[in-house]
């Protein structure tokens, strides 16, 4: 018997190592020559988007560069096992709610000196908020590429029935303005509260003059300022001015046609979504600044950075490409590709900026702030969707659901 | 004669594989489960503390933790009889017939399990919309005057429209299960029944049915795993909303672990949902044995 | 099989083609979407035929996606799956006819296997295959799932089903344990093989997170990758989805219809049919 267990264990070793050196001379072929290659990763469909300006990189300095998309649907699983196995791409794109973890787990390289020492990613170039979101510990570990931000989508020509024909500009006009729409009959409504947006009631709340988490670290997401932004959100739900579920169907569908929800939230990559799918309504829709709240009419800003992984045998190659991607020319271009905003202030001058409903969202970044930028940010925004959700569609009392999710965003950041 | 070495030659590979893809990470959790493993000490080992229990003791006091155990229960309580009993009754009435028609419609009950989980995610995003212009399923049921239902958005019966979808998407499989095994059964059974008079009910009463008890088992067995393992239908529907109506334990696990990065705590809910099936497992093998 | 008269038969087919009917809905709007463009799928008023028949969704998906190249990897992967096919169906026959220490334990074992999240496996799986150095090859992205407790289980089932005289009489006329395996049990098992053959495919042709985790080179991406790919962060062109997706499933189609024929062969032991 003893024999039989010992051939057991032999035969399976064998087994896999006979597979492990399969393996391994497979291998060589893939990971020749990746010493003279940057590698870069970027998020969704980049073999037309982004290829341009790789091919554009690899002429003008001879560096040849091996992108790999990664689908969206997998962008956090992707980066999860790279850190595990510490092996990431030279370049990384980032998105910038994702900083903080990933600074905090070592995975991206600290390169303050690139960045002081460059003028072309010197940190004056991109707007605040986006800087913001790649400085940690007054260290810098990623460079702004290209940013997003909100502005209030609405059908003119409904609005001006309702006599606001250059859009609500204060919160008060926006809920008048809805619940007068909203009276055109059953099913149609005002303005759109996106239940599992991460961002929008933080938003008002910010509005609002809340911090959402102070200074000293502490969650303030029971205190008046959020607790009246919700409110007042909230007030668009009991007043029927927006629907309490989300009605699943599409934009040329809600917002097209007789226009069943004529105002929306929403960043600038709607332009063209409507654009495209509802031609129906050709001038008949804007794009303005957010309405002012009560302190500000502050929009949240995002959108992704470009880093250096952490052991990247290449630095000084992957901040000049870096470099080469933020230029105002690769922007321009990355632009035309994929219509994301760039985070490069001076590239606004351009002449696509100059578009009157894309030149809105110029104007919004200007007054734009990123969500904290803490390691807990997604936990505590997911939280936060589950609190709203009882709220809006569980009808739950404000004040004390408030209440408990401080407590739970306290404790998830302690 | 029967070698003595001959069997462990054959199990050698397969068991190879399985203790170091499946048993060894589970050991791993095990081990992960009593840390508070992040992100962060993912990367660096020395940022891991050791936590005893208190992954357990907090994941049994997590209200989202217990809701996706009673949600669970209901997809498998609801699921698995209504797997088991279509595919059987399909598998069946298709092997009454031997035309092209026949076998035409073991492809059309086929189809939707080889339906690439995108398209089946966004096809039925439609079906399912709650607007009655829009929504397939609530425009049909509009013309006999009942509706709109929020099939997706209504937390009652958002749990209901995910069992329909994922039994849709199971039969296919387990149906040719069952048409493998109908193979199986001699047609002089059927046909001495018949010389002593048996109708057809009784010939798939008392010689279809238990002639199909191997693959009964086993279409059970592996019917109830997968349905405490349920996963990609709230994932790529719902997400696992409205309200956490459709979360289901695999689901919450993903979540914690995926997405906010908690591994340990991840791992003490996978290690609990590990003893869950396999408890599930043997009580259903000991009532099928007792059945015997 | 019953022997039915010809007014029972109409009866059934007519019930099987009602229910056959709505089950086959969402596939039949899969393919028919594929033909239209992205506003008329996401139009106010959707119907079941596009008004324009298009073809320019599958133009573009060769155009834009490195299409060529991830049917190619789908093809090596699947091919490679039907490895653990056979080595499912050698630990079921082991199981079912032969009498080893600890075979029941290590049958548990193998059950066991089946009930583990598959939400855990993922990243210890791949440290491993990162010690291995499988990572970036396509050994790396079939390894992990090559044999399955619920093949094995199959397999194991069947092969318990059938007699062991039937295998006896084999060796008494000296055949080895392989030849008796491979040439008398194998044979006899078509329709598990079928049955088995199509998941093997399904598995493959479907694989996404594997091939997605381990390549660090788009070269090693699967067809389901790039169909993933084809997701844009905000709002999706579904007519390219579509496109992709009603792409993929033909050649399963083709292999289920073939393998349909085996199952339908089958075998029986008492020879009568």
């Amino acid at each position: 018997m003893k024999i039989n267990k010992l051939m057991l264990g032999t035969t399976s070793l064998v087994a896999m190592s006979l597979l492990a050196a399969c393996g391994n001379s497979g291998d060589e072929g893939a990971s020749e020559g990746s010493s003279d290659e940057l590698s870069v990763w970027v998020m969704g469909d980049g073999n037309e988007v982004t290829q341009p300006l790789f091919d554009s990189f690899t002429e003008e300095t001879g560096i040849d560069v091996n992108a790999q998309s990664i689908p969206w649907s997998a962008v956090h699983d992707r980066l999860l096992t790279a850190v595990a196995s510490g092996e990431g791409p030279d370049v990384v794109q980032m998105g910038s709610t994702y900083m903080a973890e990933f600074v905090d787990a070592g995975a991206l390289m600290d390169i303050t000196e690139y960045v002081e020492g460059s003028d072309e990613i010197s940190p004056d170039n991109f707007f605040e908020g986006n800087v913001e979101t790649t400085v940690f510990d007054e260290n810098y570990y990623a460079v702004p590429w290209y940013t997003e931000t909100r502005a209030l989508y609405y059908r003119t020509d409904l609005l001006e029935e309702a006599g606001y024909p250059e859009g609500p500009a204060t919160w008060d006009e926006l809920s008048d303005a809805a619940m007068k729409l909203s009276e055109r009959g059953d099913n149609y409504y005002g303005f759109t509260i996106p239940i599992n947006e991460q961002t929008f009631g933080p938003m008002f709340a910010k509005q609002n003059g809340s911090p959402i988490i102070d200074d000293e670290g502490n969650a303030v997401m029971n205190e008046p300022e959020f607790v009246e932004a919700i409110e007042y959100l909230n007030g668009f739900i009991e007043s029927g001015a927006s629907p309490s579920q989300d009605l699943g169907i599409e934009i040329s569908q809600s917002f097209g046609g007789e226009g069943i929800n004529p105002m929306f939230i929403s960043g600038p990559w709607m332009i063209t979504a409507i654009q495209d799918q509802t031609t129906d309504i050709e001038g008949k829709w804007a794009v303005r600044t957010l309405p002012e709240g009560p302190v500000s009419n502050v929009s949240n800003t995002g959108g992704a950075n470009l880093a250096v992984w952490n052991n990247s045998d290449n630095p000084e190659e992957a901040v000049q490409l870096i470099e080469h991607l933020t230029s105002t020319d690769s922007m321009l271009t990355y632009y035309e590709n994929s219509s994301s905003l760039p985070a490069r202030m001076s590239t606004w001058d351009e002449e696509p900026f100059q578009d009157e409903n894309v030149a809105v969202f110029g104007e919004q970044l200007e007054n734009s702030e990123h969500m904290p930028v803490i390691e807990e940010w997604d936990r505590v925004s997911q939280a936060y969707i589950s609190s709203f959700e009882q709220i809006i569609v569980g009808g739950a009392d404000v004040q004390e659901t408030l209440d408990n999710l401080n407590q739970e965003v306290q404790t998830m950041i302690d | 004669m029967k070698s003595k070495k001959a069997p462990y030659f054959f199990i050698a590979p397969a068991i190879g594989l399985l203790l170091t893809f499946s048993i060894f990470p589970i050991i791993l959790a095990l081990v992960i489960s009593f840390t508070d493993m992040s992100l962060a000490g993912l990367a660096d080992y020395s940022r891991i503390n050791f936590t005893g229990f208190q992954n357990y003791q907090n994941i049994l006091q997590d209200s989202i933790f217990l809701k996706s155990i009673t949600n669970t229960l209901f997809y498998v309580i609801f699921g698995v009889p209504l797997v088991i009993l279509f595919s059987l009754t399909i598998a069946i009435l298709i092997n009454m017939g031997r035309s092209r028609y026949f076998s035409f419609m073991r492809v059309v009950f086929y189809s939707p399990s080889i339906t690439n989980i995108v398209a089946v995610a966004i096809v039925w995003a439609f079906l399912f919309n709650p607007s009655q212009s829009i929504g397939l399923i609530n425009r049909v049921i509009g013309m006999v005057g009942i509706g709109p239902i929020g099939w997706l958005t209504d937390t009652s019966v958002s749990k209901i429209s995910l069992v329909i979808l994922a039994v849709w998407r199971s039969i296919g499989i387990n149906m040719l299960i069952f048409s493998a095994a109908l193979q199986n059964i001699p047609r002089s059974m059927y046909e001495a029944a018949e010389l002593d008079g048996a109708t057809k009910w009784e010939q798939i009463r008392f010689i279809t049915v238990p002639q199909l008890k191997f693959s009964t088992s086993f279409v059970t067995i592996t019917t109830i795993i997968g349905w405490l393992q349920f996963f990609e239908e709230p994932f790529v529907m719902t997400e696992g909303g409205p309200l956490n109506s459709t979360t289901s334990v695999a689901l919450f696990i993903y979540r914690n672990g995926f997405q906010n990065n908690q591994f340990g705590y991840a791992a003490a809910g996978s290690l609990l949902l590990f003893v869950v099936i396999i408890c599930a497992t043997l009580v259903q093998l000991r009532l099928q044995r007792r059945a015997d | 099989m019953i022997n039915i008269d010809k007014k029972l038969k109409i009866t059934i087919g007519v019930v099987l083609g009602l229910w056959g009917l709505i089950t086959v809905i969402p596939f039949v709007w899969m393919i028919l979407s594929a033909f239209k463009t992205n506003p008329e799928i996401v139009a106010a008023q959707p119907n079941l035929l596009p008004n324009e028949w298009t073809l320019d969704n599958f133009r573009e998906l060769f155009q834009r996606l490195n299409f060529d190249v991830y049917l190619l990897n789908t093809v090596i992967i699947t091919v490679l799956g039907f490895v653990g096919l056979l080595l499912n169906a050698m630990a079921g026959f082991a199981f079912a006819h032969y009498e080893f220490k600890f075979k029941n334990f290590l049958f548990v074992l193998v059950l066991a296997t089946m009930m583990i999240p598959g939400q855990v496996t993922m990243i210890p799986v791949y440290l491993l295959l990162n010690q291995l150095g499988l990572t970036n090859t396509y050994l790396g992205i079939v390894l992990p799932g090559l044999t399955g407790a619920f093949g094995i289980f199959l397999f194991r089932q069947f092969f318990s089903s059938i007699s062991e005289e039937f295998f006896e009489a084999a060796r008494l006329d000296g055949a080895s344990d392989f030849y008796v395996f491979f040439r008398v049990a194998l044979p006899l098992s078509k329709p598990i093989i079928a049955v088995q053959g199509i998941l093997t495919f399904i598995g493959g042709w479907n694989s996404f997170l594997w091939p997605l985790i381990i390549a660090n080179d788009q070269r090693f991406y699967t067809l389901s990758v790039g169909l993933q790919l084809l997701q844009g962060q905000h709002g999706t062109n579904y007519a390219l989805q579509m496109a992709g997706a009603a792409f993929m499933v033909v050649p399963i189609l083709i292999i289920f219809i073939i393998f349909q024929k085996y199952i339908l062969t089958g075998f029986n032991i008492s020879g009568g049919k």
